[in-house]
């Protein structure tokens, strides 16, 4: 079907943007599919049934809207007592003197830049693979565009167990960087990998992580997505599990113009886990979107959505989740909940929870609730001597408890609790709330 | 009244047995208590009995009055006379706990081919029965069930089994869970019931209910067979020291 | 039966339960009303063009601007393309091999009083259990305290029969009557408020309605007037290839308060149907008034031949400062439901209500829910779905919670549960939640699961069968709902609820 005038020509002004893909290597193919995906889908509209509340206009756009990049001050950048692999990105450029070897025990790691020339590479087997597969039933076209334009990325293989964590660092320095990278993480059967990302990484930043976790496998992810206010990202997390298998995804977001990240996870083998949870504050000019999608394919698996977000002065938060079980999909354990603090009168929470089910022998529920901060409490905390301020934090960082416990590590957990009371410090409702 | 014969039972989605061959036989009128150690296969034996699903029978037969009960649909046990007060009574919101009662009463009725207790009847019946197991109009009204304390839901089992006068009552583990004043008032409810015509197989892993409800016969029950039977007597042995004697003894 | 059912609310209900069981083994699990009326019919021609429209408008004497304001939405509709964003799957419908218009030859002279109707069409009514004689309704009750009446006004094909009670309603100044009567009676309520909550334009079935919207129910309740007696209207597909586009519009003005009840039933027919009706309610201060519907349209076969596509807009809007609206619905029939009764909360103060039962069995789809708006301050709303599926039926709830930035303190609570009897159907929850104002609660909960397994042993344990096991299990599920229907409906619905779910089980 030919895509209708307005997707077209906006499609075209994109390209046009956008270099030629290059005929070389095994990713050729691969790009080009992914390109001929993206000119059938078009690029995102606000018309479209997930775009409805959230506007892809700066994410299509031909140039990166400006934006600086932020001075966290004295505070040390997340991760930094970690025993970890650095990988350092700057606007989206690899920066080898900051990164550490790529190699380390249980893992092999090559930057895609330097892996696509070759003829025959693993990666071909998942590289654009699981987004493609990830474009039904819901298109998600600036994914396929990321996978045709990558201009770089990480192809991890996990062979066993990696004792240290990979780190993922992307430094954010041009205000009109427009940065697009896309990693793949195959992990063997029984391997295990933690990958911590942070940083902002330019002034538009697309990303694609596809991860593909065989049985037994388990894969976790903690990100912080840096503090820039006027950064734009979207991202995506594209997942397939094998039996027994476990995926852990955390992802803190403060601040930021617009951020979009997407999940999609199909559990394709039985008893495997997936959690995903996320944490958004937001003051201001902030628009966080988590927009989930999780298929259960196979019997006896879990899965958990916990996304919490914290609004004030006119922030927005979106979250839009699915809860797919498949036929056959029995004895299927889904949990969502979605839930929106909001501190002031101008800030917004909308949402779109769904399950789709259809097999019987099945325990999903979900919720939702928005609201304001519950006055009793904060009175009752003042009544003892807490100053407002500080009772309010207390209890933001109470409200936000559950997203937070979705972090195995305990120690990282606690950084990012202590991260969250220093934004909250700094960041007040104008409305006093 | 109740016969079993070399009943072996196993899990049906696991390759475990849990009955190896129990023999049973309990006369019209008669009380048999069953006690063994946790795991034994008591609580197995009430539910392939009353026909509960995920148990397959490898062997044996259990008749009542000389009628197959393992080949029966669990409704039509109940028809035939049978009646298990569940250790863990289910809840079922929504549905009115008189409305369950009623339901139930007129479909053993129907299946009987008797005709069906008027409403009236019905309630004067109720009432009269509930208020000896001092259960309130309150409660007839509430979802079976739900909300019940453990003594209540062990009541209102007894409440079911006055109304619909079943000829063989088991009753599994119809203490646990209970306090002092709770057993007392389940043990009057029962032997209110006992008669001629009525046997009971009570199942328990202590002695204590005993002392409420006066059985005839006392089997010991370990690893799927009943390895030892006697008078009320065993019970007090059992009370005073233990399954392990017993185990040992057997063997 | 009768203490029983005196004593209180929740006994009366105890009584319900019986007769469930009862209504269950008479009648062997068969559509019931699948059943036709011979009788002579008028027919306006196969399809649909402006002349069809103006047919239309001439067979029922309307005036000129009415005649304008069909062809506008014509027009439109022309236009317009069906929406397909429902979790339904049906073929094409061809909107021009239906009949627009038909109506029993009887009433090509409109009967004056209910005496004069043709006698075949009144026992169709006697047939389907509808009170056509202003008699007292003893709510099926012996020794009911009050026995109660309810007014009809019956809708046959595209034409009202008749309507009960009309001189005792206009005793009290209440307005009950067909739509094209109230056309010529009372222009002036009609030309004010039809189309102001549902315009024209509203969405492509709405637009086809307001073309063809052949008859419908009228009510109009003063200020300050309780309605004397429950209102209600039956509507009943007879003709072959028709469709039927009903319009009710009610207005009830400043502290008034009215109860209504809509049914609906058809024969059992190979093809499939069409109904596409609209029904507007307004709602002035203080007002407050009650909807309930039991929707029993041919669902089809167990093969999913047949049936009747039920595409239906229905808006209440709470103009007033603390008008209140409650909307129940007993959805077991049709097809294809595709329906979203909303409330419009526009009033400070005002509450909105939707309590639904949709049952969706053998191969029924049904894509059904509620938008609650929220507009004013200190507005509430509460949802309350009970969906269930069985065979190969899909049942999906789909709704709107929105709160403007104005609607400061205002309250939503929704919660959603669906049954699944059988791993071949679905079930699906599409809810969508806007929040602009922080001083606004809004919590959704939603669980999906099957008829629990224990539950229904326990049951047989005590003597029942299965089926009646899984209807005890399921009114039990959907009891929170039962509660909310005027009793005679909560008797019907219960009875329902066994018999759309027979042969789903074993």
């Amino acid at each position: 079907m030919a895509l209708p005038k307005a997707k077209e020509d906006a499609l075209s002004a994109r390209l046009a943007g956008l270099p030629a893909l290059s005929g070389k290597g095994w990713i050729s193919a691969a790009r080009a599919e992914a390109l001929a995906r993206l000119q059938a889908m078009g690029l995102p509209a606000k018309r479209d049934e997930y775009w409805r509340y959230t506007d892809p206009a700066s994410l299509n756009a031909v140039d990166p809207a400006a934006a600086k990049s932020f001075n966290p001050g004295d505070e040390a950048p997340p991760f930094d007592g970690l025993d970890r692999l650095k990988v350092v990105f700057v606007d989206g450029v690899f920066d080898p003197q900051a990164s550490d070897d790529l190699g380390a025990e249980g893992i092999r790691i090559e930057r895609l830049a330097d892996a696509a020339a070759a003829d025959i590479h693993w990666a071909q087997g998942l590289y654009g693979v699981l987004e493609a597969a990830g474009q039904s039933p819901v298109q998600r076209p600036l994914a396929a565009l990321n996978t045709a334009f990558a201009t770089d990325g990480l192809l991890i293989h996990v062979t066993g167990n990696a004792t240290k964590p990979v780190a993922l660092i992307y430094v954010h320095n041009s205000d009109n960087s427009d940065a697009i990278l896309h990693h793949c993480v195959k992990l063997d059967p029984g391997a295990s990998l933690t990958l911590l990302e942070n940083g902002p990484a330019a002034a538009r930043f697309s990303k694609v992580l596809e991860v593909d976790v065989a049985d037994g496998a388990s894969f976790h992810h903690i990100r912080l997505q840096g503090r820039d206010h006027e950064r734009r990202a979207v991202t995506h997390l594209f997942a397939r599990l094998g039996a027994r298998s476990e995926l852990r995804s955390f992802t803190l977001t403060a601040n930021g113009r617009l951020t979009r990240n997407e999940a999609v996870v199909d559990l394709t083998g039985p008893d495997a886990r997936a959690h995903l949870a996320g944490a958004a504050v937001g003051d201001g000019d902030f628009h966080h979107d988590d927009t989930v999608f999780i298929t259960h394919g196979a019997e006896a698996c879990e899965s958990r959505q916990v996304f919490k977000k914290v609004l004030m002065n006119g922030a927005t938060g979106v979250f839009q989740g699915k809860i797919l079980v498949k036929s056959g999909a029995q004895k299927t354990d889904g949990y969502q909940i979605s839930q929106s603090l909001l501190l002031d009168e101008d800030s917004q929470f909308l949402a779109k929870p769904e399950l789709e089910i259809y097999a019987d022998d099945v325990k999903c529920s979900h919720g939702s609730t928005s609201g304001a901060i519950d006055e009793t409490a904060l009175f009752y905390l003042q009544s003892r001597g807490v100053p407002r301020r500080t009772a309010q934090a207390l209890l933001v960082l109470a409200f936000l408890a559950e997203a937070i416990q979705e972090i195995a590590d305990e120690d990282i957990a606690e950084d990012i609790r202590e991260r969250l009371e220093r934004w909250l410090a700094r960041h007040g409702s104008k409305a006093g709330a | 009244m109740l016969e079993i014969k070399n009943l072996h039972v196993k899990l049906e989605e696991e390759d475990k047995v849990i009955l190896r061959g129990v023999d049973l036989k309990i006369g019209a009128g008669e009380v048999h208590a069953i006690m063994g150690p946790n795991g034994s296969g008591k609580s197995t034996l009430s539910y392939v009995l009353s026909g509960r699903d995920g148990y397959e029978v490898t062997a044996g037969s259990a008749t009542l009055d000389g009628a197959e009960l393992l080949e029966m649909e669990p409704e039509d046990r109940a028809a035939a006379g049978l009646f298990l007060a569940f250790q863990y009574p289910v809840e079922i919101p929504g549905v009115g706990n008189m409305t369950f009662l009623r339901t139930a009463v007129n479909a053993q009725k129907k299946s009987r081919g008797e005709p069906e207790v008027s409403a009236a009847d019905f309630l004067k019946l109720v009432r009269e029965k509930a208020k000896t197991l001092k259960i309130d109009a309150e409660m007839l009204k509430r979802p079976v069930n739900v909300g019940f304390s453990g003594g209540e839901k062990k009541r209102n089992e007894i409440l079911q089994m006055a109304m619909l006068e079943p000829r063989m009552c088991i009753l599994d583990e119809t203490d646990s869970g209970l306090d002092v004043d709770a057993m007392k008032l389940v043990s009057d409810g029962v032997n209110a019931l006992r008669s001629e015509g009525r046997s009971f197989l009570v199942i328990t892993h202590y002695q204590r209910l005993l002392d409420h409800i006066k059985p005839d016969v006392v089997h010991i029950m370990a690893a799927g067979r009943i390895i030892k039977t006697g008078g009320p007597e065993l019970a007090l042995e059992v009370e005073n020291n233990g399954y392990a004697d017993i185990l040992n003894e057997v063997g | 039966m009768t203490m029983l059912e005196t004593v209180d609310g929740t006994e009366v209900r105890e009584g319900v339960d019986r007769e469930t069981i009862e209504t269950v083994q008479a009648m062997a699990g068969k559509y019931k009303y699948g059943w036709e009326t011979e009788i002579e019919m008028d027919y306006a021609p196969k399809g649909l063009s402006e002349d069809i429209v103006r047919l239309i408008s001439k067979k029922n004497n309307e005036p000129e601007w009415l005649l304008d304001w069909r062809l506008a939405a014509y027009q439109r509709w022309v236009k317009l393309e069906e929406p397909r964003w429902a979790m339904l799957n049906y073929p094409e419908i061809d909107y021009q091999d239906q009949f627009y218009y038909a109506t029993p030859k009887s009433m090509a002279k409109k009967p004056k009083s209910l005496d004069e109707v043709d006698p075949k069409l009144l026992a169709t009514y006697a047939k389907l259990g509808i009170p056509l004689k202003e008699q007292m309704l003893l709510a099926g009750v012996e020794g009911d305290a009050e026995p109660r009446k309810v007014a009809v006004d019956a809708v046959f094909d595209s034409v009202s029969v008749g309507t009960t009670f009309k001189a005792e309603l206009a005793k009290a100044g209440v307005i009950f009557c067909s739509i094209s009567e109230a056309v010529r009676e009372h222009p002036d309520l009609v030309k004010q408020y039809l189309g102001s909550v549902v315009p024209p334009s509203d969405n492509f079935f709405a637009t086809l309605n307001s073309a063809v919207f052949s008859d419908g129910s009228f009510v109009y309740i003063p200020k300050g007037t309780r309605c004397p007696m429950e209102l209600s209207t039956y509507f009943r597909i007879n003709a072959e290839n028709t469709g039927q586009f009903e319009r009710t519009l009610i207005v009830c003005d400043e502290g008034a308060y009215v109860s209504y009840l809509e049914g609906c039933t058809a024969p059992k027919r190979d093809t499939n149907q069409l109904h596409a009706a609209v029904v507007e309610i307004v709602i002035l201060k203080d007002a407050e008034v009650k909807y309930s519907t039991v929707q029993n349209w041919y669902p089809g076969d167990e093969n999913g031949v047949g049936g009747i596509y039920n595409f239906v807009t229905k808006r209440a809007d709470c103009r007033g400062d603390r008008a209140k609206v409650m909307w129940t619905q007993v959805e077991t029939g049709s097809a294809i439901t595709w329906k979203y009764p909303s409330c419009i909360l526009r009033g400070d103060d005002s509450q909105g209500e939707f309590y639904s039962i949709a049952i969706a069995n053998n191969a029924q789809q049904a894509d059904t829910g509620t938008k609650m708006v929220h507009l004013g301050k200190r507005t509430k709303s509460r949802i309350v779905s009970k969906g269930i599926s069985a065979g190969r039926a899909q049942n999906t709830y789909r709704g709107l919670v929105s709160m403007h930035p104005k609607a400061k303190d205002s309250r939503n609570y929704t919660q959603c549960d669906s049954l699944l009897i059988g791993d071949k159907c679905g079930a699906h929850t599409v809810p969508y939640i806007e929040v602009r104002n922080n001083s606004s609660r809004v919590e959704h909960e939603a669980t999906t699961s099957k008829v629990d397994d224990d539950q229904l042993f326990y049951c047989r344990s005590r003597g029942m069968d299965e089926e009646e096991a899984v209807a005890l299990v399921v009114n039990g599920f959907c009891k929170e709902v039962l509660q909310a229907l005027p009793m005679e409906f909560a008797m019907e619905a219960q009875s329902l609820v066994a018999i759309s779910l027979e042969g789903s089980v074993g």
